[in-house]
C-alpha cells in the first residue's frame, strides 16, 4: 500500500501519493476534491517518461506538502543527476509548484510530461461504485491553459489547469521541454482553479457573490491555535495527541456558505468533508472547554437547516435536525438525498443538549435567547415525530427505502443493531442512548426554559416528562438476566439484549437509575466490552461481535470519551481514568492522530491498536475525543460563573496543566496530579 | 400536474403577504427579488422580510439576495413538486447575494404533495392489528 498524502482546507482538499502523483484506485479516493466533487483523478508527473521515486515527504502542515523526488524506479540505486521537489498547497485552489534541480556539470534535456485529467466522480460514485455518468465530460486547450469540464443539463463543473512555464497542452497534459543549465533549476507554478455551475470559481458559482476576502491560511490557522489553551504535561502521548488534536480540529473547520465566514466543524477526510448534524454537534461539545465559537457555529447553522416540513425522500419532519448535506451532482440530480438529508434520530436532540451545555460554558444567553424558536421546534420533534410508536420513545424506520440509511443511530450501519444471538430486530426500533439523550434534553430544555424563556409552565412539564421517561426507560430496558441495559427496544417493546457500549452514553445522559450505576460500570470495564485500549462499540461473546466489524466489535474513541465523562458523572474516578488512559496509549501509535476506529482486539494479544482499514483520519470527532478525554481527567464543570476542577488522573499521566480555558469566567487555569 | 389557469408562484407571495408575519423567517431581515423568466420576459417579486414581518411589492428595487429562476420551475417549487435547494445545486435557480435569506425562505415552500406523515404507518403497519 502507498503512503498517502492528505493536504485540506474545509471541503477542498487533496489526497496524493507519496510522490504527489494522484490516480484513481479502486479502494481509496484519491484526487483533488472540493464542494464533495473530484475536479483532479489523474495528475502524474514523469521526467524523460519515467516516473518519480520518493526520497521523503514533508507534510507538517494540513494545508501543504512538499515531495523530494528522483526519477526511476524505487529499486534503482539512487544516483540521481536530476532531482525534483514539488510542494502542493491549497487554498481554494490547488498550487502546485514544481521545481527541477540539474546536480551535474553538464546542461540536461528534459521531457517534463504531467498528465492531467478528471472524471468530475460526484463523492457518492467513489464509496459506492458506479458505472456511467449521465453527463458529458469535455477537454478543452485554450490560449496557455487546458479546460477539463463536465455538463449534464443546467450543471456543470470545470477544472481549469494553468502554468507560469510555457507548456505545451493537449488534452490529456502538459509538457514541458526545457534545458537546464549546469548545476541550475528549472521551475514552474501549476495553478488548478475548481469552477461551479457559472463559470466561475465554486465556492463564488454557489453563492453568486465574492465570499469576505479568507485570511491566509497559515496566519489563519496560527490565531485559531493561539485562542485555545496551552496543556503542560511531563507523558509525551498526551502533549503529542493533544497538540495534532487541535491542528486536526483547525484543519476539519468548515465555512458553510450560509455562516457569514464562521467555522463549524467538518465530519472526517476524506469521506465526510461536510456538514454533519451529529458529528458536528459532538465534536462542538467535545471542544466545548477549548473553542466554544465551534459550538455557535453548530447551533446558528443547524438551526437555519431545521425541517419545516414533511419530505419522505430527505425524511424531513417538522422540528426535525439535519443528518447531512451535500454540495454534489448526486443531491442536486436527487440521486441522493442529501440536499439536506435528515435521517437521523438523534441530531434533534443532541442540539438542545449542545445549546445548554454551549450557554453553561460560555454564559451566551443571547444565542439561548435567539435559538427559542428552533429548540421549541425541536422539543416539538421530540414528542411527535419522533415519537413513531406513539409511547413516549423516540423511534425510527427509514421512509426513504432505496437510499436512506437503515439505522439512524450513530452506529448507521446495516447490522450494528442485534439481538445477543445476532438477530436483527424489525423497525421502528429505538435505541437505548437515544432515550438518554431525549431525557437530557428535556432537562436541560426545561433549565433554559426557566432561566432565558420566562415559561416556567414549559419547564415543569418538561421535567415531569423527564422524570416519567426516566422511569419507563428503567422498567423497560433493564435486562436482568445480564444486569444491563438492552441495546434497543423492537416493535413489540421487547428488549434487544445485546451488550454494547451504548450503555455508556446513558451514564452521561443520567438517565441510569442511581442503584444500577455501579452495574453498568462493571460492565464498561469488564473484560467482554473493554479491550485494554477503550471499550468496544459490541461485547465479545455477543453474536455479531467481530473485532474489525465497524459497530459491532471495533473501539471508536468518540465513544470513549462519553463513556468516561458518563463514568465520572456517576462518580467513577478510577473507571474513568482507566478508560482515558487506555485512549491515550493507543493514539500514540497513530501519532497522536486518533483514527474513526481501530480494532477491537485485546491488548494483550495484538500489543498495539489495528487501524480500522477504511476508517476516516483525521476525524473531528476523534480529534475532539482527545479534547474531552482532558476535561474528564480534570473533572472540569461549570459551575455559576466559575470553572470547576476535580481531577482524577491516571497514574502513569502524572502532572496536566490545562491553562487559559476559556469560558463565562474570562480565563481560568486547571491542574491535575496523576493518583489513579 | 398544474392546469393552465393555476399561478402557484402568485399564490404564494399573495398568501405570504397576507399572513404579514411568518414564524420561519422570524431569524431573518432583508430583501429579496425574485426575477422569474417567462415568455421571453421577467417578472419581478419583492420580499422583505424583517424578522418575519413579510411584505410583498412588485417593483423593482435593490435587494440583498437576488434569486432568478423560470417562472416554469418556480411555479413547481411553490407548488412543492420541485426542491428549491436541488434546484439551486443544479444551478437552475441561482441565487446572488445573501444566501441565508434564500435557505430561510426554502422552509416556507410546501413540501412534497405526496409526502406522509411517517406515525400512522408505524403504529398500523399492514398485516398487523
Amino acid at each position: 500500500m502507498t503512503e498517502r498524502v492528505r493536504i485540506l482546507d474545509g471541503n477542498t482538499f487533496v489526497v496524493s501519493d507519496e510522490r504527489g502523483d494522484m490516480e484513481v484506485s479502486p479502494t481509496f479516493p484519491a484526487g483533488f476534491f472540493s464542494y464533495d466533487t473530484r475536479f483532479l483523478s489523474t495528475w502524474r508527473l514523469t521526467v524523460n517518461g519515467e516516473r518519480l521515486q520518493s526520497l521523503s515527504v514533508d507534510n507538517l502542515q494540513y494545508f501543504e506538502a512538499r515531495f523530494f523526488l528522483v526519477p526511476g524506479e524505487p529499486t534503482h540505486y539512487v544516483d540521481a543527476k536530476v532531482s525534483v521537489i514539488r510542494k502542493q498547497e491549497i487554498g481554494r485552489s490547488l498550487e502546485e509548484q514544481l521545481s527541477i534541480f540539474n546536480h551535474t556539470g553538464k546542461p540536461v534535456d528534459l521531457t517534463i510530461r504531467l498528465d492531467v485529467g478528471s472524471d468530475f466522480a460526484d463523492i457518492f460514485e467513489i464509496k459506492n461504485v458506479r458505472k456511467h455518468k449521465a453527463g458529458k465530460r469535455y477537454a478543452v486547450v485554450e490560449d496557455g491553459r487546458l479546460r477539463l469540464g463536465y455538463e449534464r443539463d443546467t450543471f456543470r463543473r470545470e477544472t481549469l489547469i494553468s502554468s507560469t512555464a510555457p507548456a505545451q497542452i493537449d488534452e490529456d497534459g502538459l509538457t514541458f521541454s526545457v534545458r537546464i543549465e549546469p548545476h541550475g533549476t528549472w521551475q514552474t507554478s501549476l495553478h488548478v482553479e475548481a469552477l461551479g455551475g457559472r463559470g466561475r470559481e465554486i465556492r463564488t458559482s454557489l453563492q453568486g457573490q465574492r465570499g469576505r476576502p479568507r485570511p491566509e491560511v497559515r496566519r489563519d490557522q496560527d490565531e485559531w491555535l493561539s485562542r485555545t489553551p496551552r496543556l503542560e504535561c511531563d507523558y509525551e502521548p498526551l502533549a503529542m495527541t493533544y497538540r495534532r488534536s487541535l491542528v486536526d480540529l483547525a484543519a476539519l473547520r468548515y465555512t458553510p456558505l450560509i455562516s457569514g465566514g464562521r467555522t463549524m466543524p467538518a465530519a472526517g477526510l476524506p469521506w465526510f468533508m461536510t456538514l454533519f448534524g451529529r458529528d458536528s454537534i459532538f465534536t462542538s461539545l467535545q471542544a466545548l472547554p477549548f473553542t466554544p465559537e465551534l459550538a455557535a457555529t453548530t447551533l446558528r447553522l443547524l438551526g437555519s437547516m431545521q425541517g419545516s416540513k414533511l419530505d419522505d425522500f430527505r425524511e424531513e419532519e417538522p422540528g426535525k435536525i439535519m443528518h447531512e448535506l451535500r454540495l454534489g451532482e448526486s443531491a442536486a440530480f436527487e440521486e441522493q438525498p442529501h440536499s439536506p438529508y435528515y435521517g437521523s434520530v438523534d441530531s434533534t436532540p443532541l442540539f438542545l443538549i449542545l445549546l445548554d451545555e454551549y450557554e453553561r460554558w460560555t454564559g451566551d444567553g443571547a444565542l439561548v435567547r435567539q435559538s427559542e424558536d428552533f429548540a421549541r421546534a425541536a422539543l416539538g420533534w421530540i414528542d411527535e415525530y419522533g415519537d413513531l410508536m406513539g409511547n413516549g420513545y423516540v423511534w425510527y424506520k427509514r421512509r426513504n427505502e432505496a437510499t436512506g440509511l437503515v439505522n439512524q443511530c450513530w452506529k448507521d450501519s446495516w447490522d450494528s443493531i442485534s439481538y445477543r444471538d445476532g438477530r436483527l430486530p424489525d423497525f421502528p426500533r429505538a435505541t437505548c442512548e437515544v432515550q438518554g439523550y431525549a431525557y437530557d434534553a428535556k432537562l436541560r430544555a426545561a433549565r433554559l426554559a426557566r432561566n432565558f424563556w420566562d415559561d416556567p409552565a414549559l419547564a415543569d412539564r418538561l421535567e415531569r416528562e423527564a422524570e416519567n421517561l426516566k422511569h419507563r426507560f428503567n422498567r423497560d430496558f433493564w435486562i436482568e438476566d445480564g444486569q444491563y441495559y438492552a441495546l434497543a427496544l423492537d416493535t413489540e417493546g421487547e428488549p434487544v439484549d445485546a451488550l454494547s457500549s451504548n450503555i455508556g452514553h446513558l451514564l452521561w445522559s443520567g438517565i441510569v437509575e442511581d442503584s444500577r450505576a455501579e452495574q453498568v460500570a462493571t460492565h464498561l470495564v469488564g473484560p467482554r466490552l473493554f479491550s485494554g485500549w477503550g471499550v468496544r462499540t459490541l461485547a465479545e461473546g455477543d453474536e455479531r461481535y467481530n473485532p474489525v466489524g465497524y459497530h459491532v466489535g471495533t473501539v471508536w474513541p468518540f465513544d470513549n470519551s462519553l463513556i468516561a465523562l458518563g463514568l465520572r458523572r456517576y462518580g467513577f474516578k478510577e473507571e474513568a481514568a482507566h478508560i482515558a488512559h487506555g485512549i491515550i496509549d493507543a493514539a500514540q501509535y497513530f501519532q497522536g492522530r486518533l483514527p474513526e476506529a481501530f480494532g477491537g482486539y485485546d491488548r494483550e494479544l495484538t500489543q498495539y491498536p489495528v487501524e480500522y482499514p477504511t476508517a476516516c483520519s483525521p476525524q473531528a470527532w476523534s480529534s475532539g475525543a482527545t479534547l474531552l478525554l482532558l476535561r474528564t481527567m480534570l473533572g472540569m464543570e461549570p459551575h455559576g460563573e466559575h470553572l470547576l476542577v476535580d481531577p482524577a488522573v491516571p497514574e502513569e499521566i502524572g502532572r496536566i496543566e490545562l491553562l487559559d480555558i476559556p469560558g463565562r469566567w474570562g480565563v481560568a487555569d486547571a491542574f491535575g496530579r496523576g493518583r489513579y | 400536474m398544474l392546469s393552465d389557469m393555476s399561478d402557484p408562484t402568485g399564490e404564494f407571495f399573495d398568501q405570504l403577504g397576507r399572513r404579514g408575519h411568518e414564524r420561519l423567517l422570524a431569524q431573518v431581515s432583508g430583501v429579496m427579488r425574485f426575477d422569474l423568466d417567462h415568455e421571453g420576459r421577467t417578472d419581478h417579486w419583492i420580499l422583505a422580510i424583517t424578522k418575519g414581518d413579510v411584505s410583498v411589492s412588485r417593483e423593482e428595487r435593490h435587494a440583498d439576495c437576488v434569486v432568478r429562476a423560470d417562472r416554469v420551475l418556480f411555479d413547481r417549487i411553490t407548488s412543492g413538486e420541485v426542491n428549491a435547494l436541488a434546484a439551486w445545486l443544479r444551478n437552475q435557480l441561482t441565487c446572488d447575494g445573501d444566501l441565508l435569506l434564500l435557505r430561510f425562505l426554502t422552509k416556507v415552500f410546501p413540501g412534497p404533495p405526496d409526502a406522509h406523515d411517517p406515525r400512522p404507518a408505524a403504529r398500523f403497519p399492514r398485516g398487523r392489528r
